[in-house]
């Protein structure tokens, strides 16, 4: 049974030291379930390392880390993992192994029936949009990177766990390949409502993830809430300027759909591409606005027809925020 | 018109065997086994036409080595084969034609310009093959035919005449004694280096600084010239023998086959270890961190993953080792460690070169059936993680 009061998980008062120094330091933070939280911050701030003591691949030091009430340290580590999804930049994929191999690691680790894991791995192939017949029996060297990154996203989940961590996974791809792979994980995440903790370095890409931002700095927490919190009202300079500076208007204007400043139409006649869609961003709206030169655009629902309009003052100053 | 490309490799191979059975003489008559033979060339024993008429499929050979295509190679291996298949023949009938009944001592020899001739012929096969790109198994079965239509007429009794059979036949229980005992002190020279080199290596992974004193000793032994080592093993061996009657029991001894073993394990770790040691070193650490991040244990980590990635390049380890140990338990038979060198030094003692042959043909056999062996096994290892590679 799921005890919805408890998060899944729990850093309590977590500290990590190698040696004299000190990688994470004292910090405490519970994600629940079906959150996704996205760790964030500069290089070396320990990121990583935190979760990589989520699944104990790093012992911490002090503090303590519970997953759903328990504490991790009553699990024996490799059971533990077991249970934990993990998916890294480098993807970490077994060479010698096919892609269907590598994505049944973890059933198999577990005992699953063959029947049952060859069963999941291609439910798993056609969930990642990997074509079975095309990929089951390629190797990692023959991927692009895009498709190495599905086939570790896939191995992660390969056991449905309820916990999946996530180390830059799509940090090394094209920009392209990256926005698609992140709409999926959000289509996934929707369908699947796993616990996630998400690092990056790409502070659009928390944004777009996150339904919890956190801002570490040298081993600490020193902002976390939601996205447009953060942006709304952000805790020190350095919290603002890894929101992107002056950027921020932006970065905020993209979380923000268009549906919600859109105007009724009134019979006025807008030229045709001059338009955006009701479930674009504010920022598409404005970069088209400035892009088109003008101070009014056209909005249209997915089947193309016409159901708005949008006004540049609507769009800059809205009373939603 | 394409015109062919010539294989000027072939053809100069070609050209010299074919100056090699004008010029110098292919086999040897000797009245008994130490007095030196009377040299025979090609010439003499089939006279002009029969020479001509012998030539002239490897004449025919050469020129298509000229123009060679894939096809032709294909005619080309064909022929050098049929060279190869026939000449123990040709020596049996040379031997019928030459020995007269009464003569019990008498026997029949390989000339300086057969072996030449053998040479050639096998670095031909190997020009063609590597031309014709052949597949693994293909090459398989072109040498093992190339050894079995030696064999055959070895062990049948066709070449009962020739005095390498001869010495053969005077110690075939010692030969095979021989064989046994030089196979069994490789093998387990082999299998006690790799176990401890695989140690070797694991712990040089978690001490840094063991590394390097490690790669220092081992390269000094790699250093020291053979028969030296021996020389150095022979004194404390010694000592301990005459301390511990138990060791002496065993046969430990200053000489025998404790020194011989010890010095070819000394040899042998070092490019066993740095193998082992590169091997392990070199594979990719996020793939162990994703294994271990899956939840696998140490030990699957190690079986499942660093073991098949660093399979091929510990398998090419074992075959530099275990031809190098088949070449030096030769010489270690100087310190009365037995094996096929025996025959190589008593030979040598005896000015009989035949019996010189019956140690060094089958080492020269053994070492390159194992070497074959070894990287066909390591071929097939590589193939599940050559996928891996970009
Ligand atoms: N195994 C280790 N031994 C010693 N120090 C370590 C170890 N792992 C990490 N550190 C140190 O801990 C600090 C935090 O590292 P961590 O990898 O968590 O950073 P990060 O936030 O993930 O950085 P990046 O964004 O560059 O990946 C760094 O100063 C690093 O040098
Ligand atoms: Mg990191």
């Amino acid at each position: 049974m799921q005890n919805h009061d408890t998060p899944t998980i729990a850093l309590d008062g977590v500290t990590k030291r190698f040696g004299d120094e000190c990688a994470v330091d004292d910090i405490t933070l519970a994600v629940n379930h079906g959150e996704l939280c996205v760790l964030v911050g500069t290089s070396g701030c320990g990121k990583s390392t935190t979760l990589r003591m989520i699944n104990r691949l790093i012992e911490h030091s002090d503090g303590q880390i519970r997953i759903e009430g328990q504490q991790i340290r009553s699990f024996d580590p490799d059971q533990l993992r077991r249970r934990i999804g993990y998916a890294i930049q480098s993807t970490g994929l077994f060479p010698h192994w096919s892609v269907s191999r590598n994505i049944g690691l973890v059933p198999r680790l577990l005992k699953w029936p063959p029947d049952r894991i060859a069963a999941r791995v291609s439910e798993l192939m056609a969930m990642l949009d990997l074509d079975p017949e095309t990929f089951s029996d390629k190797y990692p060297a023959q991927l692009s990177g895009g498709q190495a990154q599905r086939v570790g996203v896939a191995r992660a989940l390969a056991a449905d766990p309820d916990v999946l961590l996530m180390d830059e996974p799509f940090g090394a791809l094209d920009p392209i390949t990256r926005e698609s792979l992140q709409d999926e994980l959000l289509h996934l995440q929707g369908q699947l409502k796993k616990t996630i903790v998400f690092v990056t370095h790409d502070m659009d890409e928390a944004l777009k993830l996150a339904d919890r931002i956190v801002v570490m700095r040298a081993g600490h927490i020193v902002q976390q809430g939601k996205p447009a919190d953060l942006l709304a009202r952000p805790a020190d300079s350095f919290v603002e300027s890894l929101l992107g500076g002056r950027d921020l208007g932006l970065k905020h204007a993209s979380l923000v759909p268009v549906a919600m400043r859109m105007s009724a139409l009134n019979g006025e006649c807008l030229p045709d591409d001059e338009s955006v869609l009701d479930t674009d961003s504010l920022r598409d709206a404005l970069s088209v606005m400035l892009w088109r030169d003008t101070f009014r655009l056209l909005v249209r629902d997915v089947n193309g027809n016409p159901i708005g309009i949008l006004h540049w003052r609507d769009a800059i100053r809205g009373d939603d925020a | 018109m394409i015109r062919s490309p010539s294989n000027s490799v072939l053809v100069t191979l070609m050209l010299a065997a074919l100056l090699t059975l004008l010029a110098v003489d292919v086999a040897t008559l000797q009245p008994n086994r130490i007095v030196a033979g009377e040299g025979y060339s090609l010439r003499a024993i089939m006279g002009l036409d029969g020479l001509l008429l012998s030539l002239l499929p490897f004449m025919f050979a050469t020129w298509l080595a000229w123009f060679a295509n894939a096809r032709r190679y294909v005619v080309i291996v064909v022929i050098l084969l049929v060279y190869w298949v026939s000449w123990p023949w040709g020596m049996s009938l040379f031997a019928q034609a030459m020995i007269e009944p009464g003569q019990q001592a008498a026997r029949v020899g390989i000339g300086p310009g057969l072996w030449v001739l053998l040479f050639l012929l096998l670095l031909m096969v190997l020009e063609v093959q590597t031309r014709l790109g052949m597949p693994h198994l293909g090459r398989w079965l072109l040498w093992s035919a190339i050894l079995v239509s030696v064999a055959v007429p070895f062990w049948s009794g066709v070449l009962n005449d020739l005095a390498l059979v001869r010495e053969y036949q005077g110690n075939a229980d010692d030969f095979a004694a021989a064989l046994q005992y030089h196979t069994l002190l490789v093998g387990a020279v082999v299998v006690i280096s790799l176990t401890l080199a695989v140690a070797m290596a694991l712990a040089m992974r978690s001490h840094d600084g063991l590394k390097r004193s490690v790669f220092a000793i081992l390269s000094v032994i790699q250093t020291i010239p053979s028969l030296a080592l021996f020389g150095l093993l022979l004194a404390p061996l010694a000592w301990l023998s005459s301390q511990f009657p138990l060791l002496a029991d065993l046969g430990v001894q200053g000489i025998g086959w404790a020194p011989a073993a010890l010095a070819l394990i000394g040899y042998s770790l070092l490019p066993m270890t740095r193998n082992t040691y590169v091997a392990l070193d070199s594979i990719d650490p996020n793939v162990t961190e994703a294994a271990r991040g899956m939840g696998m244990s140490r030990w699957q980590v190690f079986f499942h993953v660093r073991l098949p990635l660093a399979l091929p390049v510990i398998v090419e380890g074992i075959r530099i080792t275990s031809v190098q140990a088949i070449g030096l338990a030769a010489v270690a038979a100087l310190i009365g460690a037995g094996g096929l060198g025996t025959f190589v030094f008593q030979g040598l003692g005896q000015a009989a070169m035949d019996l010189v042959l019956l140690g060094a043909v089958p080492i020269i056999v053994m070492a390159v059936l194992v070497d074959m062996a070894l990287s066909g096994l390591a071929a097939v290892c590589r193939r599940g993680v050559a996928n891996a590679e970009p």
